[in-house]
């Protein structure tokens, strides 16, 4: 990669900065300067490992595809945020909360992208008075049911509309018991962190959209990066190999192709692809690869400890990942 | 963080999708697809730090932005540094060189489509060839093939002409791998167009593995978009 680009762009920021004075300013600065135009040399032979090349390779991947529909997601949460009136929302979803979840899950139609845009936006969601229950039920379908991932299932398992059915089916089931489920237990429970309310402050829709957008992204890119290191750790490290082993056992399958979509962290829109290519295994093993991906991995298990807290994230994803396998199995058997 | 700080971040994470898609660097870690996705995520990082420079009212509220932000200066650091290089014969040797069975019956059927062989050696992907060499012999049988891949050796002597392919970016490459015979491995990670004969498939405990009788091998640069 050459460097004229970075060096081209900072003039602009440095010149206007008034408190340009500030001492991290600088250092971070002239620390990031100073990697793009001597980086490599210093430390060329530092990274010569083939498995920590492939490892790097993994990571960047994962951040770069991931990033695009993460600045997707903020830019959509943050105009929820400031030009949408809370009113909207009470008006478009039904009063009461357990009719309001179902609603919530079907509008995850409207959202293409990847799972990384529908945790911003479902916490932009809270934050303009959706009951939490229909903003998870939203969360959890937006990136299964979306019409871009129903079009890639279908290229994927050519000839078998069932599968696309199938997920589809299994993917909206899961987002709506999971809404339930929070009604019954998590009510009033203390170990959701509300998204912090950002639209009290008088500055203008305008004003508002920018700091929402420059926070939201600052804080889901860090936890996003951390995603993506713990993805391509995983990538590297677990051998495909054993995964033929398994591939017999109905029910071991299962929990294994669940397993592996979590590590994995593979975006939605892709997965029906390696769900596919998977052919060892079980339709309805391949059915609960996808389901669980979109909505449980350790990409997004990072993400919404960030947005909602580590007590919501420990709590939430083993639930939706033993219920994502349960549906699978049952709407495999029926289906599939 | 101070928020001067994280407009700088924010500039740099921008500036770097934005070099990745116009330099075409990206195409180590995604598909070509993605390019215009990256190009406007980019800008659109940019001109948010940018303007939040420019606009005058800056009431910090009393908290500072998130720390998390500096760990976006992670994968900065590792493309600025490591310059991480498409994935090749290291990532390949962790995978099985078993092509699976395709999902749906194999395209081309039938000599109409393959035409005579006075044309010499038919050019085809890697792909493509690792899945019909076994599972659709009786056409393959007996014709020439001409594969361009990069060299993954294995034990023994043994080495693969690799491709890679990619359905959404890196995290998701499968490898897929011919067992070319006949001729002596070149240096690993070497870029080679090779031609030859169908050959029986290797069996495997877990499958077979498609072969290839070689009669040459070529070293050439590696292609643009490394995948396929």
């Amino acid at each position: 990669m050459s460097t004229p680009t970075e060096v081209e762009e900072l003039p602009e920021t440095t010149e206007k900065e008034p408190s340009g004075s500030s001492i991290a300013f600088t250092a971070t600065l002239v620390l990031l300067v100073g990697l793009a135009l001597f980086g490599r040399r210093l430390f060329n032979a530092w990274f010569t490992d083939d498995g920590i090349r492939t490892w790097a390779t993994m990571f960047v991947g994962v951040t770069v595809q991931a990033l695009p529909f993460l600045v997707l997601g903020v830019l959509l949460s943050a105009a929820l945020t400031a030009f949408v009136p809370a009113s909207f929302f009470a008006k478009a979803l039904p009063k009461h909360p357990a009719l309001a979840v179902p609603v919530a899950s079907a509008s995850g139609v409207v959202l293409p992208g990847c799972e990384c845009a529908s945790v911003p936006v479902s916490a932009a969601l809270m934050n303009r008075g959706v009951t939490p229950a229909a903003a998870i039920a939203f969360l959890l379908s937006a990136p299964a049911i979306n019409p871009v991932v129903l079009a890639s299932t279908a290229v994927a398992f050519p000839g078998q509309p069932k599968v696309v059915v199938a997920r589809a089916v299994t993917s909206l089931a899961v987002s709506m018991i999971l809404g339930w489920l929070w009604l019954l237990t998590g009510k009033g429970g203390s170990w959701l962190k509300m998204p912090k309310n950002r639209h009290a402050h008088d500055d203008g829709k305008f004003e508002v959209f920018r700091s929402a957008m420059l926070h939201d992204f600052l804080h889901a890119g860090g936890f996003l990066v951390v995603g993506a290191a713990a993805a391509a750790t995983l990538n590297v490290v677990v051998p495909r190999a054993w995964l033929d082993h398994v591939a017999g056992n109905l029910l071991l399958s299962v929990l294994i192709l669940g397993l592996l979509a979590v590590l994995l962290a593979i975006c939605s829109e892709a997965d029906a692809f390696v769900a596919a290519s998977l052919t060892q295994f079980s339709l309805t093993a391949r059915l609960a690869f996808m389901v669980v991906g979109p909505i449980v991995d350790v990409k997004l298990i990072a993400l919404q400890t960030g947005t909602f807290g580590p007590k919501f994230a420990v709590r939430f994803a083993p639930a939706t990942f033993v219920v994502a396998l349960l549906a699978s199995l049952l709407v495999g058997w029926w289906l599939l | 963080m101070k928020r001067n700080v994280a407009g700088l971040v924010i500039v740099f994470v921008g500036a770097a999708m934005v070099q990745l898609a116009t330099s075409g660097t990206y195409l180590r870690y995604v598909k070509p697809g993605m390019r215009w996705m990256l190009l406007a995520a980019g800008i659109v990082l940019v001109a948010l730090a940018v303007t939040d420079v420019l606009v005058k009212s800056r009431q910090d509220h009393g908290h500072g932005l998130p720390r998390a932000a500096w760990l976006l200066l992670v994968p900065i650091f590792a493309l600025l540094v490591v310059d991480p290089p498409a994935l090749g014969a290291d990532a390949a040797q962790r995978q099985s060189p078993v092509a699976a069975k395709p999902a749906k019956p194999v395209e081309p059927q039938g000599n109409a489509y393959w035409g005579d062989e006075s044309h010499g050696p038919r050019p085809i992907t890697v792909r493509d060839y690792s899945v019909w060499a076994v599972w659709e012999k009786d056409t393959m049988q007996g014709r020439s093939f001409q594969l361009t891949g990069f060299v993954t050796p294995a034990k023994n002597g043994v080495w693969y002409v690799t491709r890679i392919g990619l359905t959404c970016c890196v995290a998701d490459g499968t490898a897929f791998m011919v067992e070319a015979r006949g001729q002596a491995a070149p240096p690993k990670n070497q870029w080679i167009t090779v031609t030859g004969k169908w050959a029986e498939p290797t069996k495997r405990a877990d499958g077979d593995v498609a072969a290839l009788t070689v009669d040459t091998v070529k070293p050439v640069a590696a292609p643009a978009n490394p995948y396929e």
